[in-house]
Protein backbone atom coordinates (compact mmCIF):
# COMPACT_ATOMS: atom_id res chain seq x y z
CA UNK A 1 0.00 0.00 0.00
CA UNK A 2 1.51 3.29 -1.00
CA UNK A 3 0.94 6.61 0.62
CA UNK A 4 1.65 9.75 -1.33
CA UNK A 5 2.43 13.06 0.20
CA UNK A 6 2.61 16.29 -1.76
CA UNK A 7 5.52 18.56 -1.01
CA UNK A 8 6.20 22.04 -2.15
CA UNK A 9 9.85 22.89 -2.64
CA UNK A 10 12.04 22.56 -0.63
CA UNK A 11 10.90 19.00 -0.18
CA UNK A 12 12.06 16.65 2.47
CA UNK A 13 11.88 12.91 2.54
CA UNK A 14 9.63 11.29 5.10
CA UNK A 15 11.34 7.98 4.98
CA UNK A 16 14.74 7.87 6.52
CA UNK A 17 15.69 4.84 4.49
CA UNK A 18 16.92 6.72 1.45
CA UNK A 19 19.14 9.60 2.29
CA UNK A 20 20.23 10.42 -1.23
CA UNK A 21 19.79 13.88 -2.71
CA UNK A 22 16.69 14.59 -4.75
CA UNK A 23 18.43 14.36 -8.11
CA UNK A 24 19.05 10.65 -7.79
CA UNK A 25 15.66 9.77 -6.52
CA UNK A 26 15.03 6.37 -8.00
CA UNK A 27 15.95 3.51 -5.81
CA UNK A 28 16.24 0.23 -7.56
CA UNK A 29 14.30 -1.52 -4.92
CA UNK A 30 16.29 -4.22 -3.22
CA UNK A 31 13.50 -4.17 -0.70
CA UNK A 32 10.04 -3.51 -1.98
CA UNK A 33 9.13 -1.35 0.94
CA UNK A 34 11.81 1.24 0.38
CA UNK A 35 11.04 2.26 -3.14
CA UNK A 36 10.46 5.87 -3.78
CA UNK A 37 9.35 7.52 -6.95
CA UNK A 38 9.38 11.22 -7.53
CA UNK A 39 7.25 12.76 -10.20
CA UNK A 40 7.94 16.30 -11.19
CA UNK A 41 5.13 18.32 -12.51
CA UNK A 42 6.46 21.03 -14.78
CA UNK A 43 3.50 23.35 -14.47
CA UNK A 44 3.92 23.97 -10.81
CA UNK A 45 7.02 23.61 -8.69
CA UNK A 46 5.61 20.69 -6.83
CA UNK A 47 6.93 17.25 -6.29
CA UNK A 48 4.66 14.40 -5.44
CA UNK A 49 6.60 11.95 -3.37
CA UNK A 50 5.02 8.53 -3.25
CA UNK A 51 6.66 6.15 -0.86
CA UNK A 52 5.70 2.57 -0.42
CA UNK A 53 6.85 2.59 3.18
CA UNK A 54 4.18 1.91 5.75
CA UNK A 55 4.72 3.26 9.19
CA UNK A 56 4.92 0.40 11.65
CA UNK A 57 2.24 0.32 14.33
CA UNK A 58 3.92 0.33 17.74
CA UNK A 59 2.33 -1.17 20.84
CA UNK A 60 3.85 -0.87 24.31
CA UNK A 61 3.37 -3.44 27.05
CA UNK A 62 4.64 -2.85 30.57
CA UNK A 63 5.04 -6.06 32.51
CA UNK A 64 7.33 -7.28 35.25
CA UNK A 65 7.45 -10.88 34.19
CA UNK A 66 10.46 -11.10 31.92
CA UNK A 67 10.22 -10.83 28.20
CA UNK A 68 8.73 -12.05 25.06
CA UNK A 69 7.70 -15.44 26.22
CA UNK A 70 4.88 -14.21 28.36
CA UNK A 71 1.37 -15.50 27.89
CA UNK A 72 0.07 -12.09 26.89
CA UNK A 73 2.48 -11.94 23.98
CA UNK A 74 1.57 -15.40 22.80
CA UNK A 75 -2.13 -14.58 22.90
CA UNK A 76 -1.59 -11.31 21.11
CA UNK A 77 0.44 -12.79 18.28
CA UNK A 78 -2.07 -15.63 17.98
CA UNK A 79 -4.90 -13.14 17.33
CA UNK A 80 -2.97 -11.91 14.32
CA UNK A 81 -2.34 -15.45 13.18
CA UNK A 82 0.73 -17.59 13.25
CA UNK A 83 3.01 -18.48 16.08
CA UNK A 84 5.73 -16.15 17.23
CA UNK A 85 9.15 -17.71 17.29
CA UNK A 86 12.63 -16.52 18.12
CA UNK A 87 14.54 -15.44 15.00
CA UNK A 88 15.86 -18.48 13.22
CA UNK A 89 19.59 -18.91 12.97
CA UNK A 90 20.37 -16.14 15.40
CA UNK A 91 21.46 -16.00 19.01
CA UNK A 92 19.59 -18.78 20.83
CA UNK A 93 19.25 -16.56 23.88
CA UNK A 94 17.58 -13.80 21.91
CA UNK A 95 14.52 -12.31 23.56
CA UNK A 96 12.88 -11.32 20.29
CA UNK A 97 9.84 -13.09 18.88
CA UNK A 98 8.88 -12.86 15.23
CA UNK A 99 5.69 -13.91 13.52
CA UNK A 100 4.23 -13.01 10.11
CA UNK A 101 2.79 -9.68 11.13
CA UNK A 102 4.28 -9.01 14.55
CA UNK A 103 7.69 -8.59 16.06
CA UNK A 104 8.05 -8.47 19.83
CA UNK A 105 11.17 -6.91 21.22
CA UNK A 106 12.20 -7.03 24.83
CA UNK A 107 13.22 -3.74 26.37
CA UNK A 108 15.79 -5.52 28.55
CA UNK A 109 17.92 -5.42 25.41
CA UNK A 110 18.38 -1.71 26.04
CA UNK A 111 20.12 -2.21 29.36
CA UNK A 112 23.14 0.05 29.46
CA UNK A 113 24.64 -1.90 32.35
CA UNK A 114 24.99 -5.65 32.32
CA UNK A 115 24.56 -7.75 35.45
CA UNK A 116 28.06 -7.15 36.75
CA UNK A 117 27.81 -3.45 36.00
CA UNK A 118 24.58 -3.20 37.93
CA UNK A 119 26.02 -5.08 40.88
CA UNK A 120 29.00 -2.73 41.01
CA UNK A 121 26.83 0.35 40.93
CA UNK A 122 24.23 -1.19 43.24
CA UNK A 123 21.29 -0.56 40.91
CA UNK A 124 18.50 -2.91 39.94
CA UNK A 125 17.32 -3.45 36.37
CA UNK A 126 14.25 -1.41 37.30
CA UNK A 127 16.34 1.71 37.76
CA UNK A 128 16.40 4.06 34.74
CA UNK A 129 20.15 4.43 35.20
CA UNK A 130 20.55 0.86 34.01
CA UNK A 131 18.78 1.53 30.71
CA UNK A 132 19.72 3.44 27.60
CA UNK A 133 16.58 5.40 26.75
CA UNK A 134 18.26 7.38 23.98
CA UNK A 135 19.05 4.20 22.08
CA UNK A 136 15.57 2.85 22.77
CA UNK A 137 13.98 6.01 21.35
CA UNK A 138 16.29 6.08 18.31
CA UNK A 139 15.69 2.49 17.37
CA UNK A 140 11.93 2.43 17.97
CA UNK A 141 11.64 5.62 15.90
CA UNK A 142 13.73 4.06 13.15
CA UNK A 143 11.64 0.90 13.04
CA UNK A 144 8.48 2.98 13.04
CA UNK A 145 9.80 4.87 10.02
CA UNK A 146 10.61 1.67 8.20
CA UNK A 147 14.34 1.41 8.79
CA UNK A 148 15.87 -1.87 9.94
CA UNK A 149 18.06 -1.61 13.03
CA UNK A 150 20.78 -3.57 14.75
CA UNK A 151 19.38 -4.07 18.19
CA UNK A 152 21.60 -5.22 21.08
CA UNK A 153 20.73 -8.45 22.86
CA UNK A 154 20.70 -8.78 26.62
CA UNK A 155 21.34 -12.40 27.51
CA UNK A 156 19.29 -13.24 30.59
CA UNK A 157 21.21 -16.42 31.26
CA UNK A 158 24.74 -15.00 31.26
CA UNK A 159 23.74 -11.47 32.22
CA UNK A 160 25.88 -9.97 29.44
CA UNK A 161 25.16 -7.81 26.44
CA UNK A 162 25.55 -9.95 23.33
CA UNK A 163 26.33 -8.77 19.76
CA UNK A 164 23.33 -7.10 18.10
CA UNK A 165 20.75 -8.73 15.85
CA UNK A 166 19.01 -7.24 12.84
CA UNK A 167 15.38 -6.26 13.32
CA UNK A 168 13.44 -5.55 10.14
CA UNK A 169 10.41 -3.29 10.43
CA UNK A 170 7.30 -5.43 10.79
CA UNK A 171 3.68 -4.39 10.37
CA UNK A 172 3.23 -4.38 14.13
CA UNK A 173 5.99 -3.85 16.63
CA UNK A 174 5.39 -4.69 20.27
CA UNK A 175 7.84 -3.38 22.82
CA UNK A 176 7.57 -5.30 26.03
CA UNK A 177 9.44 -4.71 29.23
CA UNK A 178 9.73 -2.64 32.36
CA UNK A 179 9.94 0.87 30.88
CA UNK A 180 7.97 1.23 27.65
CA UNK A 181 6.20 4.35 28.88
CA UNK A 182 8.91 5.78 31.12
CA UNK A 183 10.56 8.00 28.54
CA UNK A 184 8.19 10.61 27.13
CA UNK A 185 9.69 10.45 23.62
CA UNK A 186 9.12 6.70 23.43
CA UNK A 187 5.64 7.18 24.87
CA UNK A 188 4.73 9.49 22.00
CA UNK A 189 5.73 6.84 19.47
CA UNK A 190 3.29 4.31 20.89
CA UNK A 191 -0.01 3.84 19.10
CA UNK A 192 -1.40 1.91 22.05
CA UNK A 193 -0.06 1.06 25.47
CA UNK A 194 -0.97 -1.56 28.05
CA UNK A 195 0.12 -1.93 31.66
CA UNK A 196 -0.16 -5.27 33.42
CA UNK A 197 -0.64 -4.47 37.09
CA UNK A 198 -0.31 -7.50 39.36
CA UNK A 199 -1.14 -6.82 42.99
CA UNK A 200 1.38 -7.75 45.65
CA UNK A 201 -0.57 -10.69 47.07
CA UNK A 202 -1.10 -12.25 43.66
CA UNK A 203 2.52 -11.61 42.70
CA UNK A 204 3.65 -13.37 45.84
CA UNK A 205 1.37 -16.36 45.20
CA UNK A 206 2.55 -16.66 41.59
CA UNK A 207 6.21 -16.37 42.47
CA UNK A 208 5.83 -19.06 45.09
CA UNK A 209 4.32 -21.37 42.49
CA UNK A 210 7.08 -20.54 40.07
CA UNK A 211 10.07 -20.77 42.39
CA UNK A 212 9.27 -23.19 45.20
CA UNK A 213 10.37 -26.21 43.21
CA UNK A 214 13.71 -24.54 42.61
CA UNK A 215 16.56 -25.71 44.80
CA UNK A 216 17.87 -22.94 47.01
CA UNK A 217 14.63 -21.00 47.08
CA UNK A 218 12.54 -20.85 50.19
CA UNK A 219 9.52 -18.82 51.23
CA UNK A 220 11.82 -16.30 52.89
CA UNK A 221 14.04 -15.85 49.86
CA UNK A 222 11.06 -15.31 47.58
CA UNK A 223 9.60 -12.78 50.00
CA UNK A 224 12.96 -11.02 50.39
CA UNK A 225 13.37 -10.83 46.64
CA UNK A 226 9.99 -9.15 46.18
CA UNK A 227 10.57 -6.77 49.10
CA UNK A 228 14.01 -5.72 47.91
CA UNK A 229 12.72 -4.79 44.47
CA UNK A 230 9.63 -3.01 45.74
CA UNK A 231 11.11 0.48 46.32
CA UNK A 232 12.54 0.71 42.79
CA UNK A 233 9.38 -0.82 41.36
CA UNK A 234 7.13 1.69 43.09
CA UNK A 235 9.36 4.60 42.12
CA UNK A 236 10.01 3.85 38.46
CA UNK A 237 7.66 1.21 37.07
CA UNK A 238 4.36 1.77 38.85
CA UNK A 239 3.92 5.43 37.77
CA UNK A 240 3.70 4.28 34.15
CA UNK A 241 0.16 3.12 34.93
CA UNK A 242 -1.23 6.59 34.47
CA UNK A 243 -0.04 6.81 30.87
CA UNK A 244 -1.38 3.46 29.73
CA UNK A 245 -4.42 3.31 27.45
CA UNK A 246 -5.46 0.05 29.06
CA UNK A 247 -4.51 -1.37 32.44
CA UNK A 248 -5.14 -4.98 33.39
CA UNK A 249 -5.22 -5.12 37.16
CA UNK A 250 -4.99 -8.53 38.80
CA UNK A 251 -6.21 -8.70 42.38
CA UNK A 252 -7.08 -11.44 44.84
CA UNK A 253 -10.64 -12.68 44.60
CA UNK A 254 -13.41 -11.28 46.76
CA UNK A 255 -15.53 -14.38 46.35
CA UNK A 256 -13.48 -16.64 48.60
CA UNK A 257 -12.61 -15.23 52.00
CA UNK A 258 -8.88 -15.39 52.83
CA UNK A 259 -7.87 -17.01 49.57
CA UNK A 260 -4.10 -16.99 49.23
CA UNK A 261 -3.51 -19.47 46.47
CA UNK A 262 -4.11 -17.01 43.70
CA UNK A 263 -6.05 -19.52 41.68
CA UNK A 264 -9.30 -17.54 41.58
CA UNK A 265 -8.65 -13.96 40.58
CA UNK A 266 -10.42 -10.67 40.34
CA UNK A 267 -9.30 -8.99 37.16
CA UNK A 268 -10.12 -5.42 36.19
CA UNK A 269 -9.76 -4.06 32.70
CA UNK A 270 -9.35 -0.30 33.00
CA UNK A 271 -9.84 1.41 29.65
CA UNK A 272 -9.08 5.04 29.09
CA UNK A 273 -11.83 7.06 27.45
CA UNK A 274 -11.12 9.20 24.44
CA UNK A 275 -8.23 7.17 23.08
CA UNK A 276 -8.02 7.40 19.32
CA UNK A 277 -9.24 4.28 17.50
CA UNK A 278 -10.05 2.46 20.77
CA UNK A 279 -13.66 1.95 21.77
CA UNK A 280 -13.90 0.53 25.31
CA UNK A 281 -15.79 -2.70 25.86
CA UNK A 282 -19.01 -2.40 27.78
CA UNK A 283 -21.62 -4.54 29.42
CA UNK A 284 -25.27 -3.96 28.45
CA UNK A 285 -25.32 -0.16 28.51
CA UNK A 286 -22.33 2.02 27.84
CA UNK A 287 -21.57 4.56 30.52
CA UNK A 288 -23.87 3.09 33.15
CA UNK A 289 -22.90 1.02 36.17
CA UNK A 290 -23.75 -2.65 36.00
CA UNK A 291 -23.26 -5.48 38.43
CA UNK A 292 -23.88 -8.84 36.84
CA UNK A 293 -23.82 -12.40 38.10
CA UNK A 294 -24.36 -14.62 35.07
CA UNK A 295 -24.83 -17.81 37.10
CA UNK A 296 -28.47 -18.57 37.78
CA UNK A 297 -31.28 -20.31 36.03
CA UNK A 298 -29.87 -20.21 32.53
CA UNK A 299 -26.27 -20.89 33.42
CA UNK A 300 -24.98 -23.10 36.20
CA UNK A 301 -21.49 -22.33 37.46
CA UNK A 302 -19.25 -24.25 39.80
CA UNK A 303 -17.93 -22.74 43.04
CA UNK A 304 -17.12 -19.86 43.53
CA UNK A 305 -19.06 -18.63 40.52
CA UNK A 306 -18.52 -15.53 38.42
CA UNK A 307 -19.26 -11.90 39.10
CA UNK A 308 -19.00 -9.02 36.64
CA UNK A 309 -18.91 -5.33 37.21
CA UNK A 310 -18.88 -2.52 34.68
CA UNK A 311 -18.87 1.20 35.27
CA UNK A 312 -17.25 4.58 34.65
CA UNK A 313 -14.51 5.64 37.06
CA UNK A 314 -11.64 8.03 37.46
CA UNK A 315 -8.13 6.65 37.38
CA UNK A 316 -5.22 9.02 38.04
CA UNK A 317 -7.40 11.92 36.98
CA UNK A 318 -8.34 10.24 33.68
CA UNK A 319 -11.87 9.25 32.70
CA UNK A 320 -11.96 5.47 32.38
CA UNK A 321 -14.40 2.62 31.97
CA UNK A 322 -13.77 -0.43 34.08
CA UNK A 323 -14.87 -3.96 33.28
CA UNK A 324 -14.22 -6.35 36.11
CA UNK A 325 -14.50 -10.12 36.31
CA UNK A 326 -14.14 -12.03 39.55
CA UNK A 327 -14.11 -15.81 39.62
CA UNK A 328 -13.28 -18.51 37.17
CA UNK A 329 -15.09 -20.38 34.47
CA UNK A 330 -14.42 -23.94 33.55
CA UNK A 331 -16.90 -24.71 30.81
CA UNK A 332 -17.21 -23.66 27.23
CA UNK A 333 -20.83 -22.60 27.60
CA UNK A 334 -19.98 -20.22 30.46
CA UNK A 335 -17.45 -18.51 28.25
CA UNK A 336 -19.70 -18.18 25.22
CA UNK A 337 -22.54 -16.95 27.45
CA UNK A 338 -20.33 -14.19 28.83
CA UNK A 339 -19.02 -13.27 25.41
CA UNK A 340 -22.52 -12.91 24.01
CA UNK A 341 -23.36 -10.27 26.62
CA UNK A 342 -20.25 -8.11 26.16
CA UNK A 343 -20.29 -5.35 23.54
CA UNK A 344 -17.66 -3.55 21.47
CA UNK A 345 -15.42 -6.57 21.48
CA UNK A 346 -14.20 -5.97 17.89
CA UNK A 347 -14.65 -9.63 17.05
CA UNK A 348 -15.06 -10.59 13.41
CA UNK A 349 -17.58 -13.30 14.16
CA UNK A 350 -19.69 -14.49 17.05
CA UNK A 351 -17.65 -16.64 19.39
CA UNK A 352 -14.23 -15.41 18.32
CA UNK A 353 -13.13 -14.67 21.87
CA UNK A 354 -14.17 -18.15 22.98
CA UNK A 355 -12.39 -19.68 20.02
CA UNK A 356 -9.18 -17.84 20.82
CA UNK A 357 -9.40 -18.86 24.47
CA UNK A 358 -9.96 -22.48 23.52
CA UNK A 359 -7.05 -22.44 21.12
CA UNK A 360 -4.79 -21.75 24.05
CA UNK A 361 -6.57 -23.51 26.86
CA UNK A 362 -3.24 -24.74 28.20
CA UNK A 363 -1.94 -21.20 28.78
CA UNK A 364 -2.08 -19.91 32.33
CA UNK A 365 -5.08 -17.70 33.00
CA UNK A 366 -7.25 -19.48 30.48
CA UNK A 367 -10.05 -19.95 32.94
CA UNK A 368 -10.22 -16.48 34.45
CA UNK A 369 -10.24 -12.80 33.63
CA UNK A 370 -6.53 -12.58 32.84
CA UNK A 371 -6.80 -14.76 29.75
CA UNK A 372 -10.16 -13.27 28.80
CA UNK A 373 -9.03 -9.65 28.96
CA UNK A 374 -5.68 -10.34 27.33
CA UNK A 375 -7.52 -11.97 24.42
CA UNK A 376 -9.98 -9.07 24.18
CA UNK A 377 -7.15 -6.52 24.20
CA UNK A 378 -5.52 -8.54 21.43
CA UNK A 379 -8.68 -8.18 19.36
CA UNK A 380 -8.83 -4.45 20.12
CA UNK A 381 -5.26 -4.05 18.92
CA UNK A 382 -6.13 -5.87 15.73
CA UNK A 383 -9.03 -3.49 15.26
CA UNK A 384 -6.74 -0.52 15.87
CA UNK A 385 -4.27 -1.81 13.31
CA UNK A 386 -6.99 -2.29 10.71
CA UNK A 387 -8.28 1.22 11.32
CA UNK A 388 -4.81 2.62 10.74
CA UNK A 389 -4.45 0.64 7.52
CA UNK A 390 -7.84 1.87 6.33
CA UNK A 391 -6.92 5.46 7.16
CA UNK A 392 -3.73 5.18 5.14
CA UNK A 393 -5.61 3.76 2.18
CA UNK A 394 -8.08 6.64 2.37
CA UNK A 395 -5.22 9.13 2.56
CA UNK A 396 -3.62 7.60 -0.53
CA UNK A 397 -6.88 7.77 -2.42
CA UNK A 398 -7.35 11.41 -1.42
CA UNK A 399 -3.80 12.37 -2.35
CA UNK A 400 -4.08 10.59 -5.68
CA UNK A 401 -7.05 12.75 -6.61
CA UNK A 402 -5.00 15.93 -6.21
CA UNK B 1 18.80 -58.13 20.56
CA UNK B 2 19.60 -55.67 17.87
CA UNK B 3 16.16 -55.92 16.26
CA UNK B 4 14.39 -55.20 19.53
CA UNK B 5 16.47 -52.10 20.02
CA UNK B 6 15.69 -50.90 16.55
CA UNK B 7 11.95 -51.50 16.66
CA UNK B 8 11.19 -50.32 20.20
CA UNK B 9 11.53 -51.42 23.77
CA UNK B 10 10.09 -54.66 25.11
CA UNK B 11 9.32 -54.60 28.79
CA UNK B 12 8.03 -57.37 30.95
CA UNK B 13 5.17 -55.27 32.14
CA UNK B 14 2.54 -52.95 30.74
CA UNK B 15 3.83 -52.08 27.32
CA UNK B 16 3.14 -48.75 25.72
CA UNK B 17 3.59 -48.89 21.99
CA UNK B 18 5.82 -46.11 20.84
CA UNK B 19 4.47 -45.01 17.47
CA UNK B 20 7.31 -45.62 15.10
CA UNK B 21 6.98 -43.06 12.37
CA UNK B 22 8.15 -43.76 8.89
CA UNK B 23 10.80 -41.14 9.42
CA UNK B 24 12.47 -43.26 12.08
CA UNK B 25 12.44 -46.39 10.00
CA UNK B 26 14.10 -44.50 7.22
CA UNK B 27 16.66 -43.46 9.76
CA UNK B 28 15.81 -39.80 9.60
CA UNK B 29 14.75 -39.19 13.16
CA UNK B 30 15.44 -41.94 15.67
CA UNK B 31 13.62 -42.03 18.99
CA UNK B 32 16.04 -40.87 21.59
CA UNK B 33 16.80 -43.40 24.29
CA UNK B 34 16.19 -40.71 26.88
CA UNK B 35 12.54 -40.66 25.81
CA UNK B 36 12.16 -44.31 26.73
CA UNK B 37 13.27 -44.05 30.33
CA UNK B 38 9.94 -42.69 31.62
CA UNK B 39 8.27 -45.84 30.25
CA UNK B 40 10.44 -48.01 32.44
CA UNK B 41 9.64 -45.91 35.47
CA UNK B 42 5.94 -46.07 34.80
CA UNK B 43 6.07 -49.78 34.15
CA UNK B 44 7.95 -50.42 37.37
CA UNK B 45 5.46 -48.35 39.36
CA UNK B 46 2.64 -50.37 37.82
CA UNK B 47 4.05 -53.52 39.32
CA UNK B 48 3.57 -52.11 42.79
CA UNK B 49 7.12 -51.06 43.50
CA UNK B 50 7.78 -47.67 44.99
CA UNK B 51 9.89 -45.77 42.54
CA UNK B 52 11.48 -42.54 43.60
CA UNK B 53 11.16 -40.37 40.56
CA UNK B 54 13.61 -37.83 41.91
CA UNK B 55 13.49 -34.17 40.96
CA UNK B 56 11.36 -34.74 37.90
CA UNK B 57 9.15 -31.73 38.72
CA UNK B 58 11.84 -29.07 38.67
CA UNK B 59 13.36 -30.02 35.37
CA UNK B 60 15.48 -26.90 35.18
CA UNK B 61 18.75 -27.28 33.36
CA UNK B 62 21.41 -27.74 36.07
CA UNK B 63 23.57 -24.76 35.06
CA UNK B 64 20.74 -22.32 35.56
CA UNK B 65 19.65 -24.09 38.72
CA UNK B 66 23.15 -23.70 40.15
CA UNK B 67 23.25 -20.04 39.18
CA UNK B 68 19.96 -19.43 41.00
CA UNK B 69 21.25 -21.13 44.14
CA UNK B 70 24.51 -19.18 44.09
CA UNK B 71 22.76 -15.89 43.53
CA UNK B 72 20.45 -16.51 46.49
CA UNK B 73 23.43 -17.17 48.77
CA UNK B 74 25.19 -14.06 47.52
CA UNK B 75 22.06 -11.98 48.00
CA UNK B 76 21.64 -13.19 51.56
CA UNK B 77 25.24 -12.26 52.29
CA UNK B 78 24.92 -8.85 50.67
CA UNK B 79 21.82 -8.05 52.67
CA UNK B 80 23.19 -9.33 55.95
CA UNK B 81 25.20 -6.13 56.20
CA UNK B 82 22.75 -3.45 55.13
CA UNK B 83 19.24 -4.50 54.12
CA UNK B 84 18.33 -1.22 52.42
CA UNK B 85 21.46 -0.67 50.37
CA UNK B 86 21.56 -0.62 46.60
CA UNK B 87 23.77 -3.71 46.64
CA UNK B 88 21.12 -5.69 48.49
CA UNK B 89 18.44 -4.64 46.01
CA UNK B 90 20.70 -5.39 43.05
CA UNK B 91 21.53 -8.83 44.46
CA UNK B 92 17.89 -9.80 44.92
CA UNK B 93 17.10 -8.37 41.49
CA UNK B 94 19.65 -10.78 40.09
CA UNK B 95 17.93 -13.65 41.92
CA UNK B 96 14.63 -12.60 40.37
CA UNK B 97 16.15 -12.41 36.88
CA UNK B 98 17.73 -15.83 37.18
CA UNK B 99 14.55 -17.38 38.59
CA UNK B 100 12.65 -16.00 35.61
CA UNK B 101 15.27 -17.39 33.25
CA UNK B 102 15.02 -20.75 35.02
CA UNK B 103 11.27 -20.87 34.64
CA UNK B 104 11.55 -19.97 30.94
CA UNK B 105 14.12 -22.73 30.50
CA UNK B 106 11.77 -25.20 32.17
CA UNK B 107 8.96 -24.21 29.82
CA UNK B 108 11.25 -24.46 26.82
CA UNK B 109 12.30 -27.95 27.89
CA UNK B 110 8.69 -29.00 28.21
CA UNK B 111 7.91 -27.57 24.81
CA UNK B 112 10.85 -29.30 23.17
CA UNK B 113 10.46 -32.71 24.71
CA UNK B 114 8.52 -34.32 21.86
CA UNK B 115 10.84 -35.28 18.99
CA UNK B 116 7.96 -35.70 16.57
CA UNK B 117 6.72 -32.18 17.26
CA UNK B 118 10.22 -30.80 16.80
CA UNK B 119 10.65 -32.63 13.50
CA UNK B 120 7.25 -31.51 12.25
CA UNK B 121 7.90 -27.89 13.10
CA UNK B 122 10.63 -27.84 10.50
CA UNK B 123 9.07 -30.25 8.02
CA UNK B 124 5.31 -29.83 8.01
CA UNK B 125 4.83 -31.20 4.51
CA UNK B 126 6.16 -34.71 5.19
CA UNK B 127 3.70 -37.59 5.46
CA UNK B 128 3.87 -37.98 9.20
CA UNK B 129 3.35 -34.33 9.84
CA UNK B 130 0.46 -33.49 7.61
CA UNK B 131 -2.71 -32.35 9.33
CA UNK B 132 -6.01 -32.55 7.57
CA UNK B 133 -8.20 -29.75 8.87
CA UNK B 134 -10.80 -29.60 6.20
Amino acid sequence: MASCTVHTAPYSFHCGSISRPAAKAFSLGFHQKHQQFIFFSSRRRRAVVCSAVEKTVVIGLAADSGCGKSTFMRRLTSVFGGAAEPPKGGNPDSNTLISDTTTVICLDDYHSLDRTGRKEKGVTALDPRANDFDLMYEQVKAIKDGVAVEKPIYNHVTGLLDPPELIKPPKILVIEGLHPMYDSRVRDLLDFSIYLDISNEVKFAWKIQRDMAERGHSLESIKASIEARKPDFDAYIDPQKQYADAVIEVLPTQLIPDDDEGKVLRVRLIMKEGVKRFAPIYLFDEGSTISWIPCGRKLTCSYPGIKFFYGPETYFSNEVSVLEMDGKFDRLDELIYMESHLSNLSTKFYGEVTQQMLKHSDFPGSNNGTGLFQTIIGLKIRDLYEQIVAERAAATAAAAKV
Amino acid sequence: MATAAAAGVSLSGPIRTVPVAKAELLGRKPVRIGQLLPLQRRAAAGRGRVVVVGSAQSSTPPEISEKVEESIKKAEEACAGDPVSGECAAAWDEVEELSAAASHAREALKANSDPLENYCKDNPETDECRTYDN
